[in-house]
């Protein structure tokens, strides 16, 4: 809500001269108020690849994209961060890989510690994921991604 | 990063306080929809036009779509409003909001039904998917150094700074609720007597889309909002203060 204005209006109130930042510094990026532990979050557990790819969802393509407005589910990004929140990846495998789906959600896949694949796919009630060492796949609920973020990436 | 919540919140709050010091308070829901923004408005405006008959476009509508779309924050700006006697309703592509006039707060059980009756308008104007987010704002103002009245304060070398300008923000959460506390004695604001300096504590509190909906349990959120907002402030506020701003007590 902070970027939220009243641009027809008075402003409620404005900020004297002195407490004014009237120019940004292009070496910083500032995250929104509540993006920092997010940003921070993606760039420890996906790198600067993954980082990338999920601030250019965030911010392109939320307001839809393709032939049917396909919009970006806030619940299934806010999901993909609650799981990513307890995810841990085996090092030395290949990068973990973000994509956007075609039913707006975002799915995550990576190697696990014997090069087989995981995929998880985050939508606007949860998750569906598949693991090909043991051929399991499933659901869970929103209340279920810590869990399952635990038990994928042990 | 601490999660604990430093404000201690006073059991018993007042009901009231003389002079208000609220400047406005905005009600907001960001969302994503199915429909094109070029039809939001007509679908709104036909829900509440009776009350609200007056529509003013918002400077950021005067750009071209495209060139919007590829600023992610002109998205979340409101484009139109619509007026009534007591409040402002704005809406964007990804947020719709009600908002109190300046220096006109008409009380929380006022704010309280004009959301359920917007929420209501807007369910049958239909454009709205999925919530984004959900919550609330409110702008106090007071003459004045308000550092000298708060639980509040910055140090250098262990010593508080008192008497400069000064300007604070963090960002603090509980439970599911996450609050932008903005404090700061440097700030102008529109009064009836014109121009006035003195302090802000802007206190923006909103849950994100795993915990909100707009049209489940909506309302629940913006008391909840509302609610946390009132208890932080009066956690903050010097007992000194609180007896000069004449409580009352239900």
């Amino acid at each position: 809500m902070t970027t939220l204005s009243l641009p027809n209006r008075t402003p409620a109130y404005v900020l004297v001269e002195g407490l004014q930042e009237f120019a940004s510094v292009s070496t910083v990026h500032r995250t929104a108020p509540d993006g920092w532990a997010r940003e921070e979050l993606l760039l420890r557990k996906l790198g600067a690849r993954g980082w990338g790819r999920v601030y250019h969802f965030q911010n392109y393509y939320i307001s839809g994209w393709g032939e049917k407005g396909q919009v970006l589910s806030p619940r299934a990004l806010d999901a993909f961060f609650r799981f990513m929140e307890t995810a841990s990846f085996p090092t030395g495998r290949s990068t973990q890989s973000v994509f956007l789906t075609d039913r707006g959600g975002v799915e995550l896949v990576w190697e696990d510690r014997n090069g087989k694949s995981v995929q998880v796919e985050f939508t606007g009630t949860g998750a569906e994921f598949y693991q090909a060492a043991t051929e399991e796949e499933g659901e869970v609920a929103v209340d279920g991604l810590a869990e399952l973020s635990r038990r994928l990436s042990a | 990063m601490s999660n604990v919540f430093p404000i201690q919140i006073p059991e018993r709050q007042p009901s009231r306080i003389s002079p208000c010091p609220i400047l406005e308070a905005v009600f907001e829901a960001r969302f994503v929809s199915p429909q094109p923004w070029a039809t939001m408005p007509g679908l709104l405006f036909a829900q509440i036009r009776e009350k609200y008959p007056e529509q003013n476009n918002l400077p950021v509508a005067q750009l071209a779509e495209e060139a919007r779309r590829q600023n992610p924050a002109l998205m979340l700006l409101p484009q139109i409003q619509f007026l009534s006697n007591s409040f402002v309703i704005q809406l964007g592509p990804r947020v719709v909001s009600l908002g109190t006039k300046l220096n006109a707060y008409p009380g929380w059980s006022a704010v309280a039904e004009e959301l359920g009756w917007l929420v209501e308008r807007l369910k049958a104007a239909g454009f709205i998917g999925e919530t984004e987010r959900l919550g609330a704002r409110y702008i106090d103002f007071f003459g004045g150094d308000i550092f000298n009245d708060l639980r509040l304060g910055l140090q250098i070398n262990e010593q508080p700074l008192q008497g400069l300008q000064t300007d604070i923000t963090t960002l603090l959460h509980r439970d599911a609720l996450a609050v932008r506390l903005h404090v700061s004695n440097g700030a102008i604001v529109a009064t009836k007597d014109g121009p006035a300096s003195g302090s802000i504590l802007d206190i923006d509190a909103w849950f994100g889309s795993l915990d909100a909906d707009l049209f489940g349990n909506g309302l629940a959120r913006f008391a909840e909002a509302h609610h946390a907002i009132k208890g932080m402030f009066f956690g903050l506020l010097k007992p000194e203060m609180l007896s000069k701003l004449s409580p009352t007590y239900e």
